[in-house]
This record gives structure tokens, C-alpha cells and sequence, in this order.
């Protein structure tokens, strides 16, 4: 019972944080010196704009209305998921938006699932040797890997596998042999930071009593294994969904290296070209992804810890 | 000890194995596209709203699919979608007789009644036209039987041929692609009369031209155009090295998708060429000479400034020789523009001796020099998006410092550029010409426009002139008085100084080596891919 409501605070305090954000985002365009209309016009390719145009251009979007009224047309219209119109193409945001957002997504799940793997491989192994060499090689060289910008390992791989090797695509999104630089590249940034959150789990359970009572029952060390990984998993589990909207919104990079048409790509085609309904509708999009994972971890990190069902 | 060692002795390997990715080696053979009669080129934005009466889309890609009347070249007007033409003697009508037996790419055929509906869907748009004077001058337009169109004017304007030329907005699209019998709402498809037809299009990703088996000029050689959307820099050259791409060229804005280096590389490896265009338009600092209170109002100031600048070095240095000095607002290739001009090479010494004669306190090695206790100093605004303008900014700041003028550099985006230009708030800007499709009518129309020149024109001293000028040149139909005219308004601007040029845009291609036929239109915004083969 106490699970249930905790679920419902949990998802009521969402709804306030959602609303700020929206405001933010909606604000953070206004506060462009330039005239709106002149930066719908320039996102045209209009080649001078005249005054009469401006004024013409004002009135048709309904940039003349006050702020706090704009402001509400928008979050009305957004709450039935209609974002408005892209200042550059005229089409609904949405059609821009919703396919960018599944290839981000298509990316970022495969880029999870291959983190997790390798993390939990790379994790357990340390920690059973820990100390040893495999365990400081292993930490030095993902200490590297990590640092490493992803620009200039993602052009690296590129020109090593797909130029020098050709072995694979250097860009695009055609087939499943496109998927395997992006990924690599991701899972390489980022799961030097997991792996070493599941060694240290996996180490701290070690050295726990039920671990030495195992040992002296004479359980083999594989299945004692086994149980310490279940119980550095329970610890685990949200950081990893955490993973999945901060890997959403860290893919500008990647995706700008290779031509992956996903959000990161849109998000730095339109602020380039000062698209603010579609900069306005990605920042609400990505801010309520991460609410959205962060309750859902919070009530798995309660589900999973009861002690946590009290506190808000 | 020993764990020590072997650790070491892996991150030693690391390093080698990630160093060498830094010293890259030839390209492997070039892949999938040297398949004779494919071109694919690597560009930064998606070719978008293929509509020809609006502005959205990509312009290169608009060349290929789209046609004009008439084609502007080295040589002059020529005929294109119209085979000849009459001219009334006051000027203000023009008679079009069309070509025969030219149809749209979903086959409806191309004929007066198709011209009439398209120049008048552009007109009834004609607010988001405005800067096409044409566009303010059209009366009517009439089919007088199913090949001859009538245009009539309110008033004669020589460049109306010049205008009709442009690659937008009026080409010609297919009636039935129109929506509620105009342009302005969006159309239905993109079938046009041009030598390319558009076969498929994803956003974002590419999209495919074909050839137009049955267009009028003859079939294309090259069989497949595609526009493969790639972020510049390093994933293009990659693409380049690898033949997944094996075409670039300089986009509309000047830019170019890989560096210089980049192409010398790719040049050096014998699979591409290089070849670069004559100067396409010029760029240069915009003197606002109706500046109250503000020494950029003496034209003393803004010809010390021209001798101030080192353009050779700005070429060879800043840019690595992708642009050349220009001396003058428009380079000699400009229709009207080959006349003789003072030449103002960089001279410290003479900057100094025109800002002594004028009055300006001489300079203490460096110090700002003063007048009636003002000091010479102005703002620079650059488009701060732009990788080459502040480099070149801060190197003119450095040289004009040097004889005693100061000068703040302010970055800022190119829409807040543009409302600076046109509310008159500024000193001095950086910009650019049209462009050799526009140039020079459109650039010089743009002296009289508050949203282009005005304000950095009205305080010459011969300014009422500069603008009879203009407006007699616009309606004269005589071509000897017209060379008069545009001499003297050249010669007018040049010796007050508002436009200062700095140096020449060019656009370069990178293609395969064995590509023939490679050439330039009198435009640097289409490329003639019909001309094109491999050979």
C-alpha cells in the first residue's frame, strides 16, 4: 500500500517540475534580441526582408499576442502533441520530431544493452581478480578510453574501419552494419564509467557475511558469484535506466559524426538555423524523458529498497 | 615491479596503436560510386520544400529540376524555356515565344497558358518577393495564343530579363502540382521542365535525381545524382576518401564542406580534381556614412581604413588562397563592372598622411588619434557564425591600430546583422555582395533600400545624385548610356569609400578526376551537371 502511494507522490511532483521546464523552454526563446519575425523569415531563405514582409509575417503567427498568451496556446496545443510548425520547413514539428526521436531511440537502447553487457562482463571480472593484472589494465585502459573526446574517436574508428579496413559504412543509418561504429563509440564512453560502478558493487558485497558463510558451506565460487551479482544488480538497475535518457540526450556528437538523423542531429540543425518551435518542443521532449525515467527509478529503487517508501 | 612493467608495456602499446590513427595514410580504393554515370554529392543541409516559388529549399538542387525563360551567361542573356524574344520600344512589354514541344516532368506540356499561371502564382505572393524589384513592376501577363506569352510593366526596367533568369522564384512547376491554383499554400509534387527529375527523397538523409531521359536540351550523360546529407568536416572528407561520396562544392552561404588542406589531400591522392570558379561575389566592410556622430561619417576615416587593411595577407594567410584580394566593390568579370578605378593598396603611410591632412591628431606609436577631443574610434561587427570573420577582424584591428585608429570587434548572429543594416545601427559591418547572379543591379537597387544600403549611402556628400543615378539607370533602355551611368555610380561609391572590399568568393569543387565537362553558370548558386560525364 505504501508502494502505491508513493507511486502517486512520485508522479504528481513530476507534473509542476514538467510544467517549469515548459516555461523555461518557452522563455529561453523570447529572450533572443532579434525580432522573432525577422528569424522566421531568415529560417525561409527569404532573401530580404522587407517591413511590410515582418509585419505580415508577425500577424500570421500570432507573434503581435502577449507573451503569457502565446505561452498558453503553445501548452495547450503541446498537450495534444501538436508542437506547432517548423519555422523552416512549415511542416508539423511532430513529423520532424517523432522519426528523429525513434532513430535516437533505436540507437540509445542498443547502446544500453550493450553497455549493461559489457559493464556486468568487465565488473564481475575485476572484481574477482581484483588486484590483479587484468583488474588494472582493464581500469587503465577504460580510464583512457573514457577521457578520449568521442569526436576524435568516432572520426579514429571511422577512418580505421571504414576507410583503411573497409569493413564498414563511415555514416548513415542503412543496415545493421551502420549500427556498429555509432555503438561502439557510445558504449566505449560510457561504459567505462558502469563497469566501475558494478566492480565496486560487486566488491562491496564480497566482503559481506553471507559471501564468507557461503565459502565456508562450501558453495563454489561461481554460484557465491551468482549471488553477488543479483545483489550488485538491485543497486544497479536505476543507475542503468538512468542511462537511457542521458544517453538520449548526449548523442549530439555521435550522431553529428555519423550523419545519424536523430535528435542530436536535429537539435544542432535547428538552433543553427533558429528553429525555435523545434529547439522549444526537443528541450520539453528530452526534460520530460529524464522526469519520466527519473520517477520510474525512484520507484524502482523503492520497490526494490522498502526503507525508501517513506520519504517523498 | 613485474606487474608494474606489464602495465606499462600495455599502455605503451595503447598509445602506439591510437598515435598512428594520427598519421593517416592513402585512401583505400575508392568503393561504390565509380560506376560510370552516378554522381553522389555530400551536403550539409537537407534539400527540404522543393517548392520553386519559395525560398526553403536547396538552390542547387532547384537548378537541376527547375527551368527559367531565359539563362544568364558570360555572354549575355540566352534563350532557355523561351526561344526569342521582343521588346517594346518604351520598354514595357515584353513578348516571350516559347520553345516547342517541351514538357513537365509528369507530362503535361509546357506552354503559355502554364507560364501565365505560374508568374502569376509568384505574384500573388508578391509580398515575400519584394526583393525582386521585378516582382513590383509586373502589370499582367498574357497567354496571346498556346506559345507566345505578353509580361507588361508598370514602368521599363532593363534587368527584367536579368531577373527572369534566377534560379527562383520564377521557374516554372507543373500546373498540376499547383494547390488551390496557386504556389503559396504548398504544392503537390516537384515536376519541373529541367534536366534532372527528382526520383525519391527522405529527409535528412538523401535524396535522388535522374536524369531526364526525354528533356528538350538533349538526355544527361550522367544518369544518378545524389544528395547525401553529411555534417562538413570530418565525416565528408572520410566519405570522400572512402568513394562513398565522390563530389563536394561550395554551398550557397560560401562554405565549403572540408577544409583546404583537406582538398589538397584528397587532390594529391589522383582519384579527385580541383577546380575552382572565377570570383563569384566580393565581401567588404559596409562604411555607414550617415552615422551621426561618429568619425565614420568623414570619408577621409573610411579611405584611411581602406589602405589600412592587408588583403594579401588576408588571402594567402588567413584564408589559404581560398579567396582573393578584391579592390574594388565588384571584380572585372561583373557585367558593367571592368571600369578604371583608383587602387588603394595597403599603405600605412598613406593612411597615416590622409587621417593628418583631415585633421586627426597624429598618433604616439600606436596611440588613438584625436580630434576636437573625440577619439577615432569605431565599432566592427562581424557574423560571429562565420570561421573565417573574426580571424579577419581581429587582423585588420591589429593593422588599423597601427596608424592610430581603434577599432572594438563585436560578434553577433547574421539575423541581428541584418536588422543592424537595415535600422542603420552601425559603423561598421562585414557583408557581401549578391552575388554574380545579382550583380550589379541587385547590389547597387539595394543603395536605395532601407533594408539593404540606404543608410550607409545617404551620407555621401554626392548622395541625391547616386540615386537619380540609379533610379535612370533602372528604366534606361539605352546600353551605352546604361555603361555611363553605372561608371559614374561606381566611381561615385569608390571614391567615398562605403564599401570597403576586403577580398573575392570563389566556388570550388571537388570531383572525381575522371569527370569532364566540369564548368560554371554565371551564378554561385547552381552547378551545370547536365554538361557533365565521366569519362
Amino acid at each position: 500500500m505504501a508502494m502505491g502511494r508513493y507511486m502517486l507522490r512520485r508522479l504528481l511532483l513530476s507534473l509542476p517540475l514538467l510544467a517549469a521546464i515548459s516555461f523555461i523552454a518557452f522563455m529561453l526563446n523570447s529572450l533572443s534580441p532579434v525580432d522573432p519575425a525577422e528569424v522566421v523569415l531568415h529560417a525561409q531563405g527569404v532573401p530580404n526582408a522587407t517591413n511590410e514582409l515582418i509585419a505580415e509575417t508577425k500577424a500570421a503567427l500570432g507573434m503581435d499576442q502577449p507573451l503569457w498568451q502565446r505561452y498558453w496556446n503553445w501548452i495547450v496545443s503541446c498537450s495534444k502533441l501538436d508542437f506547432g510548425s517548423s519555422y523552416v520547413t512549415g511542416k508539423p514539428v511532430w513529423s520532424l520530431l517523432g522519426p528523429a526521436f525513434l532513430h535516437s531511440l533505436k540507437l540509445t537502447l542498443v547502446s544500453v544493452a550493450a553497455i549493461v553487457a559489457l559493464s556486468i562482463i568487465l565488473g564481475v571480472l575485476c572484481a574477482i581478480r581484483e588486484g590483479r593484472m587484468l583488474d588494472q589494465a582493464t581500469r587503465g585502459i577504460a580510464f583512457v578510453l573514457t577521457s578520449m573526446p568521442s569526436y576524435w574517436l568516432g572520426a579514429f574508428m571511422i577512418w580505421l574501419f571504414a576507410v583503411k579496413l573497409d569493413l564498414l559504412p563511415t555514416s548513415g543509418m542503412d543496415s545493421w552494419r551502420s549500427y556498429v561504429l555509432p555503438v561502439a563509440v557510445i558504449t566505449i564512453s560510457f561504459a567505462g564509467i558502469y563497469f566501475r560502478m558494478i566492480r565496486s558493487a560487486m566488491l562491496s558485497q564480497l566482503h559481506e557475511d553471507y559471501a564468507l558463510y557461503g565459502r565456508a558451506c562450501g558453495l563454489s565460487e561461481s554460484r557465491i558469484a551468482l549471488h553477488l551479482l543479483r545483489n550488485s544488480l538491485q543497486a544497479a538497475i536505476p543507475v542503468f535506466g538512468m542511462a537511457i535518457p542521458t544517453l538520449l540526450g548526449s548523442t549530439v556528437v555521435v550522431e553529428n559524426i555519423f550523419a545519424w538523423p536523430g535528435l542530436g542531429a536535429l537539435s544542432v540543425k535547428s538552433i543553427v538555423s533558429r528553429d525555435f518551435p523545434v529547439i522549444q518542443a526537443y528541450v520539453l521532449v528530452l526534460a520530460a524523458a529524464f522526469v519520466l525515467f527519473n520517477t520510474a527509478a525512484d520507484i524502482a529503487n523503492a520497490a526494490l529498497n522498502p526503507k525508501l517508501r517513506k520519504s517523498v | 615491479m613485474n606487474r608494474m612493467m606489464k602495465a606499462f608495456q600495455l599502455t605503451v602499446l595503447t598509445a602506439v596503436i591510437l598515435l598512428a590513427g594520427c598519421n593517416a595514410g592513402p585512401a583505400a580504393s575508392p568503393g561504390q560510386s565509380d560506376a560510370a554515370a552516378e554522381l553522389i554529392y555530400a551536403t550539409a543541409k537537407d534539400i527540404n520544400d522543393m517548392n520553386p516559388h519559395l525560398y526553403t529549399g536547396s538552390i542547387p538542387a532547384q537548378g537541376m529540376v527547375y527551368e527559367s525563360l531565359v539563362e544568364n551567361t558570360k555572354d549575355g542573356i540566352k534563350p532557355m524555356l523561351a526561344e526569342s524574344w521582343d521588346i517594346s520600344p518604351d520598354g514595357k512589354t515584353y513578348t516571350f515565344h516559347l520553345r516547342k514541344g517541351v514538357a513537365f516532368h509528369d507530362g503535361a506540356p509546357f506552354n503559355a497558358e502554364a507560364v501565365k499561371q505560374n508568374i502569376e502564382a509568384v505574384q500573388s505572393n508578391a509580398s515575400k518577393h519584394a526583393w525582386i524589384k521585378l516582382s513590383t513592376k509586373i502589370a499582367s501577363v498574357a497567354a496571346l495564343d498556346e506559345y507566345t506569352v505578353q509580361l507588361a510593366l508598370s514602368e521599363p526596367y532593363y534587368p527584367t530579363l536579368l531577373e527572369l533568369a534566377m534560379t527562383r522564384p520564377y521557374a516554372f512547376l507543373s500546373p498540376n502540382d499547383f494547390v488551390g491554383g496557386g504556389t503559396k499554400e504548398g504544392v503537390t509534387g516537384y515536376h519541373g521542365t529541367g534536366p534532372y527529375k527528382l526520383a525519391e527523397h527522405i529527409t535528412d538523409r538523401y535524396a535522388v535525381f535522374e536524369a531526364n531521359e526525354s528533356y528538350w536540351g538533349g538526355a544527361p550523360k550522367l544518369k544518378r545524382i545524389t544528395a547525401k546529407v553529411l555534417p562538413a568536416g570530418e565525416t565528408t572528407l572520410l566519405a570522400l576518401r572512402k568513394g562513398e561520396v565522390n563530389f563536394v562544392f561550395t554551398d550557397d552561404r560560401g562554405a565549403d564542406s572540408i577544409d583546404p588542406e583537406a582538398m589538397k589531400q584528397l587532390a594529391d591522392t589522383g582519384k579527385y580534381q580541383i577546380v575552382r570558379s572565377e570570383p563569384m561575389n566580393t565581401k567588404m566592410i559596409v562604411a555607414n556614412s550617415s552615422k551621426t556622430g561618429s568619425p565614420v561619417q568623414e570619408t577621409a576615416v573610411r579611405e584611411a581604413l581602406w589602405y589600412a587593411i592587408d588583403r594579401e595577407t588576408i588571402s594567402k594567410q588567413l584564408l589559404n588562397g581560398t579567396e582573393t584580394p578584391a579592390n574594388a566593390l565588384f571584380p572585372a568579370n561583373v557585367n558593367y563592372a571592368d571600369i578604371e578605378l583608383k587602387k588603394r593598396d595597403f599603405s600605412l603611410e598613406t593612411a597615416a598622411a590622409i587621417l593628418d591632412r583631415a585633421g586627426w591628431g597624429s598618433d604616439k606609436g600606436g596611440q588613438v588619434r584625436t580630434k576636437a577631443g573625440s577619439p577615432l574610434a569605431m565599432k566592427l561587427y562581424y557574423d560571429a557564425n562565420s570561421p573565417s570573420q573574426k580571424a579577419e577582424a581581429e587582423f585588420i584591428q591589429s593593422t588599423a591600430g597601427q596608424v592610430g585608429i581603434r577599432l572594438e570587434l563585436l560578434g553577433e548572429e547574421s539575423s541581428s546583422i541584418a536588422q543592424r543594416r537595415s535600422s542603420g545601427d552601425y559603423e561598421l559591418l562585414f557583408n557581401q555582395t549578391w552575388g554574380l547572379a545579382y550583380d550589379p543591379q541587385s547590389t547597387i537597387a539595394g543603395f536605395t533600400a532601407e533594408s539593404a544600403y540606404l543608410y550607409t549611402t545617404k551620407g555621401i556628400t554626392g548622395a541625391a545624385e547616386l540615386y537619380r543615378k540609379i533610379e535612370e539607370v533602372t528604366v534606361s533602355s539605352d546600353e551605352n548610356k546604361r555603361q555611363a551611368l553605372y561608371a559614374d555610380i561606381l566611381r561615385i561609391v569608390h571614391d567615398e569609400a562605403v564599401f570597403i572590399p576586403i577580398t573575392n568568393g570563389t566556388v570550388a569543387i571537388v570531383a572525381p578526376a575522371s569527370l569532364q565537362g566540369i564548368a560554371f553558370k554565371q551564378t554561385q548558386y547552381e552547378l551545370p551537371f547536365e554538361r557533365m560525364y565521366f569519362e
